[in-house]
């Protein structure tokens, strides 16, 4: 009760003109950096810092919110449109999205990520409101054996998210974990396969690898099978560019499911929306009566990521908000913005100024209403693209994976890695290794190696840390079901075909 | 060498003493370029921003500046483009304690701040031990003492070997003769949230990214590891003051330039950020941040490069760590 009337005085301090204003330019802003590979939010935010410093606080952190939640939003539209991930968390949306534009649902990928992002966006919304406080202390409950057992579920998934083959994908996820490992090691500060070369101490960069493999090499697999010389089909009738009932319909397990998903994993600062987007999809993969159709073009394949990296986002305010603490840089440089207009993210911030706290919060949901609002008539403008004829349609994809390969560093080596790892996916394509479980190896290794060790540290040594403790004991048995899970599929499939002969 | 930078002294002496305005001969004829190892909103980039705004606000110098972000290579990149842009006295590097740790463990990084020209430092992070504020920990006296029952049980939080936090560690077991775990996190938060959920046992931090939660009793701090008392915590002991007298490790920031340019350029940017460092613009930023304002001359900043690498040299070599350089 307290805490609806303490919202009611959020809302009336978020629908005030000027606030409502900032919180609608703030999510424009988002979206179009949503939209556009390699500027991500946390830079979009870092530029517009100084000019929001002569503004008032509210109104100023109002704006910068909506940024990054909008940031999200727009992340799905490339994804779907041009097989080009705007952001590294809408990486799975690629999978399904565009092969839905491609079947001529174009219109219908975006109106679901748009509307997946608004229920799942909005749950992470309520749980912020309602469970802040002690979901924050269960994030920190959260030490490297249980992120351990975290990415190891979400390596397991390899066994649903892989094509036909399931060692063709174990291999690829293999290559994926490798790649992953170059660059300087945390724990020693050494070199790991840099072969002399200063520019790999950092590392390579996940967009590069993620847009080679599914831009670049989708636009060479597309020249070599010559398969659409005129555009993708769009339809003409502004009701088929939207989702149809039946596909929403469809997707009604994808929005919790990516809402839940989404909201815990975004509350773990050791854990980013990338991850929250390949566990709802292979939760909702796992769970499908039609695994096989994914990777086809089903909508809840875009549904359940897009709303796991919105309901992200909620997520990640819990701790911001509660203990102060950022779990990734966005939400890093949020921190920073906040301090230097002197409010003060922590445990104290609720009591102290709760004008802000609610304040924020109500122009969140605020923003949330926006998005929806301002995206689902974009839908039909941009399902346009796809008339484009492909000898334009295919620069385009080059010229925009480039701008996202320089939009990570202006560094020329980028583009000869975007080259690598386009020629790379293409060869994959054609030897029928499927690319998505190298992005998986490459999201989760870094993690899961980090966690292992941390682990070992302090156990001396003693693996048994890594199951002797309940949650993760939980965690891995579950991902232990997801690896035989195909078996289990198969042998029930048997079963019922014996009983029918 | 030695003789040559006598030389130099001594002319940039009789020149300040005799033709002084001859001396600021050098102005900037195009934009400023500060260049930043990190992306937009990373740490150096931020300061690179709060440096320009502090030059603006404080009207100190009326010319462009603006922030080129040379990403890659945890650092290098940013390095090697100082080196490549020899002569060129339009080229500004943000320096930090990494641009003189990377060259020491890294072979691959063969750019070294003490090849470019120095031109100041101007900040210094101080940092402070801390604990959970449930901890039985009253002092570091007992951390050390529980530590020295439990060799290797009890935990600490940081970054990789090579960060001030390890190098901190290094030199307190080295004087005490405990030994405790350090678990390495790759972001701030990491490390925070280890510590206050209670798996691992102590951390050392930046006064700014603590203070809330040591307001709400979360978090203890036990001292600080800085010469002296910081204003904002008068009643918290120095490590010497709480019984562990160890060598200062100073994580600082500052500017430096290409190798090769002109002196008057040289002086040109020392007076340039001597003068920031004394406006009211940079002591609100310094304030904000709870960080110590540090201007170093020119000079004085290429001695504080090399002693800086030797101490750095020291303590890695002392700790295992594998130093190339």
């Amino acid at each position: 009760m307290e805490t609806l009337a303490a919202l009611g005085q959020g809302f009336a301090v978020a629908l005030q003109p000027e606030n409502l204003l900032w919180c609608l330019l703030g999510c424009f802003l988002g979206t179009i950096v949503g939209v556009l590979p390699g500027l991500g939010p946390a830079a979009t935010i870092a530029l517009l810092l100084p000019l929001t410093f002569g503004m008032d606080p509210t109104g100023g952190i109002i704006m910068l919110a909506g940024i990054y939640f909008g940031a999200k939003y727009g992340g799905s539209t490339t994804s779907i449109l041009l097989n080009i991930p705007g952001e590294a968390s809408s990486v799975v949306t690629c999978l399904d999205g565009y092969q839905m534009a491609r079947k001529g649902r174009g219109g219908a990928a975006l109106g679901i990520a748009a509307i997946a992002s608004f229920v799942a966006g909005t749950f992470g919304i309520v749980a912020l409101t309602l469970l802040a406080p002690p979901i924050a202390e269960f994030a920190l409950s959260f030490s490297s054996p249980e992120y351990f057992a975290l990415m190891v579920l979400g390596l397991s998934l390899v066994v649903v998210l892989g094509g036909s083959s399931l060692i063709k994908a174990l291999l690829a996820l293999l290559v994926g974990l490798w790649l992953t490992s170059i660059g300087t090691d945390l724990f020693t500060s050494q070199s790991r396969f840099t072969f002399g070369s200063s520019f790999l101490l950092g590392g390579i960069d996940f967009m590069i690898v993620a847009v080679g493999l599914f831009a670049i090499a989708g636009v060479l697999e597309s020249i070599r099978a010559r398969e659409e010389t005129t555009a993708l089909p769009v339809p003409n009738r502004l009701r088929e560019l939207m989702p149809s009932w039946a596909e929403l319909k469809a997707c009604r397990f994808a929005f919790l499911n990516g809402s839940v998903v989404g909201f815990i994993v975004g509350v773990l600062p050791g854990a980013g929306s990338a991850i929250a987007s390949f566990i709802a999809y292979g939760v909702e993969k796992t769970v499908s009566r039609h695994p096989e159709k994914f990777g086809t073009g089903v909508p809840e394949g875009v549904a359940a990521p897009e709303g796991a990296n919105n309901a992200d986002s909620g997520g990640a305010m819990v701790p911001l908000l509660t203990l102060g603490i950022p779990g990734g840089g966005s939400t890093a440089i949020l921190l920073s913005a906040l301090i230097v207009w002197g409010v003060k993210p922590g445990p104290l911030m609720m009591t102290e100024s709760p004008e802000v706290f609610w304040g924020l919060i109500a122009s969140l949901y605020i923003g949330s209403v926006m998005l929806l609002v301002m995206n689902l008539p974009l839908v039909p403008l941009f399902a346009q693209i796809l008339r484009i004829p492909v000898y334009v349609l295919f620069p385009l994809i080059f010229g925009l994976a480039l701008v996202g390969a320089f939009g990570v560093s202006d560094n020329p080596m980028n583009l000869l890695l975007l080259a690598g790892f386009g020629l790379l996916g293409y060869v994959m394509v054609q030897f029928g290794f499927p690319p998505a479980p190298l992005i998986l190896g490459f999201v989760l290794g870094d993690a899961m190696e980090r966690a292992v060790r941390q682990s070992l540290t302090m156990s001396l040594g003693d693996p048994a840390i890594l199951v002797e403790r309940p949650l993760s004991a939980v965690m891995l048995a579950l991902a232990a079901l997801v690896l035989v899970s195909p078996l289990i599929g198969r042998l029930l499939r048997r079963r019922r075909a014996g009983v029918a002969v | 060498m030695k003789r040559r930078h006598l030389l130099a002294a001594g002319g940039t002496l009789a020149l300040a003493g005799l033709v002084r305005p001859a001396h600021a001969a050098w102005t900037p004829s195009r934009p400023i370029e500060f260049v930043a190892h990190n992306g937009p909103g990373s740490g150096p980039d931020v300061f690179a921003r709060a440096l320009i705004s502090a030059i603006e606000q404080d009207r100190i110098f009326s010319g462009r500046i603006q922030v080129a972000n040379r990403v890659g290579g945890g650092g290098a990149t940013a390095m090697n483009y100082m080196m490549e842009r020899r002569g060129d006295a339009h080229v500004v590097g943000i320096w930090t304690s990494l641009w003189m740790s990377l060259p020491l463990v890294q072979a691959e990084a063969r750019s070294l701040v003490t090849e470019m020209t120095a031109i100041a430092r101007v900040a210094i992070e101080p940092a402070v031990i801390i604990v959970r504020g449930d901890s039985p920990y009253r002092s570091l006296a007992d951390f050390v003492e529980a530590a020295r029952a439990r060799p290797g049980q009890v935990r600490q939080s940081g970054g990789s070997p090579t960060a001030r936090d390890a190098l901190v560690r290094q030199l307190l077991m080295a004087h005490t003769g405990a030994r405790w775990a350090f678990i390495s996190f790759p972001s701030g938060g990491e490390r925070m949230s280890a510590l206050l959920g209670g798996h691992v046992d102590m951390m050392v931090a930046e006064p700014a990214e603590i203070r809330e939660q040591v307001r709400a009793g979360r978090l203890r701090i036990l001292a600080t590891a800085t010469a002296t008392r910081l204003p904002l915590l008068p009643d918290v002991p120095t490590l010497a003051e709480a019984g562990f007298p160890i060598a200062d490790v100073i994580q600082a920031r500052g500017l430096l330039a290409p190798p090769g340019i002109p002196e008057e350029a040289v002086a040109f940017y020392g007076d340039l950020f001597r003068r920031m460092s004394e406006g009211p613009a940079w002591a609100k930023y310094v304030e904000d941040n709870q960080l110590q304002s540090a201007f170093l001359s020119p000079a004085d900043t290429a001695a504080f490069f090399r002693s800086y690498q030797g101490q750095l040299r020291d303590i890695l070599q002392a700790g295992g760590v594998r130093v190339v350089r």
